[in-house]
């Protein structure tokens, strides 16, 4: 049985956000090797700018309450959490120099890599996800 | 409840309650015991799913209105289950005999607790070395745990203190759900 779980974050708002990092973060708890490959307006959950101020949704604005009322941690707090456990962050370098985004302004420590170096890891992950 | 550590996750939302018990189990001992209080109603479905895929025990629940209490007691993950004790019954062939037999529990007794044998004496593996004087030589005894693996190092002890007839139980606790006496 693998012990991968590989998940694709091509979305950049708070709700996206969400779906990630409380998966990765809840699969790397239960032991799992996790890497999460970041592309298009997924590259902004791990900007250190964009992560601190991502879009909720139009006509999701009602739920921003419920966040903090269940106590949910911020998503700096999760991607904090994600390092600690483990999980790798693969930036996508074509999305990169398409959208003009160097390596500095993406969270320190993580890797650049290509379509290949997530499939790499993927090819015996289960499961994989994308969001 | 007698537990070896505590851990409040009340108020804590998915996945907190997950993430805080790795790091609390990763911290103990293999065999000690982890109480979770959580608020959370995921955490029934996730916390004996987390045991499930990381190889610890979910002993049991108990439920105080909103607030659970989880009991987790921590493997060795890495152990191959190989047992060497040679004289074992099945799980059937014991509740079988009659008249009833002499059965030692060796679980953690919050494992006894969330439920156990009609009858079985509870002697957690941990204390059975300091007690042997209170069983008899002569007499026939089967030790059972949850998988086998606590009850044949219990068995060997027993045998290599002058005990005749020790019988390790087969696949143990893990597999008898109905019947059982419960202390909560």
């Amino acid at each position: 049985m693998t012990n991968k779980v590989a998940i694709i974050a091509s979305n950049g708002g708070l709700f996206d956000a969400y779906k990630v990092f409380n998966i990765a973060t809840a699969a790397a708890a239960t032991e799992k090797e996790v890497a999460i490959f970041f592309t298009f307006e997924g590259l902004n959950l791990i900007h250190k700018e964009g992560m601190h101020h991502l879009q909720v949704p139009v006509g999701g604005e009602g739920f921003i309450e419920g966040f903090s009322k269940a106590n949910v941690p911020t998503i700096p707090e999760l991607v904090d959490m994600a390092v600690e456990l483990g999980v790798t962050f693969i930036a996508c370098q074509m999305t990169m120099d398409v959208m003009g985004i160097t390596a500095d302004q993406l969270l320190d420590g993580i890797s650049v890599g290509g379509a290949v170096t997530f499939l790499e890891f993927a090819k015996d992950a289960a499961p994989s996800l994308s969001f | 409840m007698a537990v070896d550590e505590k851990l409040d996750v009340s108020g804590l939302a998915c996945p907190m309650p997950i993430i805080k018990t790795k790091k609390a189990i990763a911290a103990m001992k293999i065999g000690e015991t982890l109480e979770i209080i959580a608020t959370d109603a995921g955490s029934k479905a996730d916390l004996p799913a987390w045991a499930q895929s990381t190889g610890h025990h979910y002993v049991g629940l108990i439920e105080e209105g909103a607030v659970l209490k989880h009991y987790m007691r921590k493997c060795d993950v890495t152990m191959t289950n190989e047992m060497h004790f040679k004289s074992t019954i099945t799980n059937e062939e014991l509740l079988k005999i009659s008249p009833k037999p002499n059965i030692i529990d060796v679980r953690e007794s919050i494992e006894y607790d969330f439920g156990h044998i009609k009858g079985a004496v509870s002697m957690p593996l941990g204390e059975l070395a300091l007690k042997l004087a209170s069983f008899d030589q002569e007499q026939t005894y089967y030790l059972i745990c949850r998988s086998g693996t606590r009850s044949d190092l219990a068995c060997k002890l027993m045998v290599d203190h002058g005990f005749k007839h020790i019988v390790n139980v087969l696949p143990g606790m893990q597999s008898i759900t109905t019947d059982l006496e419960k202390n909560i």
